[in-house]
């Protein structure tokens, strides 16, 4: 019972943050908005038992990429409102767009009612433990690319960013 | 099933209420110095603080994009330790192979570093 | 006691369908280059979610390895993505996506 409560609340709030990020004026508000809709979808990933992968999406998201975010506004100086709004007919269009996506999205999800969920539940299943034997047996090479990738955006961010320096 | 460890959603009961007492705190706290303090506005008392000496300028200035650097690093390093948490607990049960597979990730993460090294994007003269 | 047991899988379903259509109203609607950013980031974060409700109401831990392997791909796209906006607002002063409109036919 306390969980549907929680899953009603977290989905509102998640919700709720997501529009606030795309619709406040201010960048500055925008990221803060989209760190508490982190929070919230971390919440939910409590309550879908992925205990470990909600510390890391803290971590990882509302840790790290969100003061990325910040020191690129700070960077970037955007105090004045300089945004040129977009004309009525392009809101318009977008809204329109996202809104027949949302209609195509929800239509097919009816597939996924037929979806039974497993016989057994396996309460351990976001535990580290396990994570960490499917990711270092079957996922052995994706895991050995992201590395390379990683490389690859450090090289990216330097080669970049050490250009505008001089 | 028989699990040695069994967590579910209600184990964590305890930080979710660590969480509403911190904030609560915080709000209440905030609210009520805003309620029980005497107020006073003047001029003078309401003009930003910064040491007596008179404010100059907007406190948004656009500052060195060294401290981007280094922010930019720091995220693509923590992706690569959270990668470090599921092999360290496993450390025994994977054993050498695992050992290597850690070995080669962080390889190609230390030609990384060392690019970054000799490129000088950590110095700060 | 968990969500698996009180709440049915197809109310993940919508609620991650609900975030990534936020998300692509966001890289519709708005011209600044840093919220166009941050929508594209709720749209994986969406995508996240999916997986993980996926590979917990399945039992199939290979799920939550996918979502790992998202965050790096994440960061990655951050950082170089971030680098590159600094270096457009270096040369044309402002974060407009409008602006960048030399390779347009």
């Amino acid at each position: 019972m306390i969980t549907t409560y929680l899953f009603y609340l977290l989905s509102f709030l998640a919700i709720m943050f997501a529009l606030m990020v795309v619709f406040s004026k201010n960048p500055i508000h925008s990221v803060l908005y989209l760190v508490l809709a982190f929070f919230t979808i971390a919440g939910h990933y409590v309550l879908l038992n992925a205990q470990f992968l909600a510390a890391v999406h803290i971590i990882v998201y509302a840790g790290a990429i969100m003061v990325l975010f910040l020191f690129v506004i700070m960077l970037l100086n955007l105090n004045k409102e300089t945004e040129p709004h977009k004309s009525v007919w392009l809101k318009a269009s977008a809204a329109v767009a996202s809104g027949s996506l949302l209609v195509v999205l929800v239509g097919s999800l009816k597939g996924a009612a037929g979806i039974q969920s497993a016989k057994t539940f396996d309460a351990s299943i976001g535990l580290i433990e396990n994570l960490g034997q499917t990711l270092f047996n079957d996922f052995l090479l994706p895991f050995e690319v992201s590395s390379i990738l990683l490389l690859s955006a450090m090289v990216g961010a330097v080669m970049l960013g050490k250009k505008s320096i001089k | 099933m028989l699990l040695a460890v069994q967590s579910t959603p209600l184990d964590f009961l305890p930080i979710a209420l660590m969480f509403v007492v911190a904030l609560g705190f915080v709000v209440i706290m905030l609210f009520l110095t805003h309620q029980l303090g005497p107020k006073k506005k003047s001029k003078v008392k309401l003009e930003t603080f910064e040491c007596g000496i008179e404010v100059q300028g907007n406190a948004r200035l656009p500052f060195s994009i060294k401290y981007f650097l280094v922010a930019i690093l720091f995220v693509l390093f923590d992706v690569e330790v959270i990668f470090m948490y599921p092999w360290a607990v496993n450390f025994k049960q994977l054993g050498l192979i695992g050992f290597v597979e850690m070995l080669t990730f962080v390889g190609f993460l230390l030609v990384g570093f060392y690019y970054i090294l000799k490129k000088g994007a950590l110095k700060w003269e | 006691m968990s969500a698996i047991q009180t709440i049915p899988l197809e109310w993940y379903l919508l609620l991650s369908t609900v975030l990534f259509t936020i998300g692509v109203l966001g890289v519709l609607f708005r011209r600044n280059a840093i919220i166009i950013f941050m929508s594209i980031e709720l749209m994986l974060n969406a995508v996240n979610l999916l997986l993980v409700a996926f590979s917990s109401y399945l039992s199939d831990s290979k799920g939550q390895v996918f979502v790992f392997f998202i965050m790096a791909v994440a960061a990655a796209e951050v950082a170089v993505g971030l680098a590159i906006l600094m270096m457009v607002y270096r040369n044309t002063n402002s974060s407009d996506i409008n602006t960048l409109n030399k390779l347009k036919w």
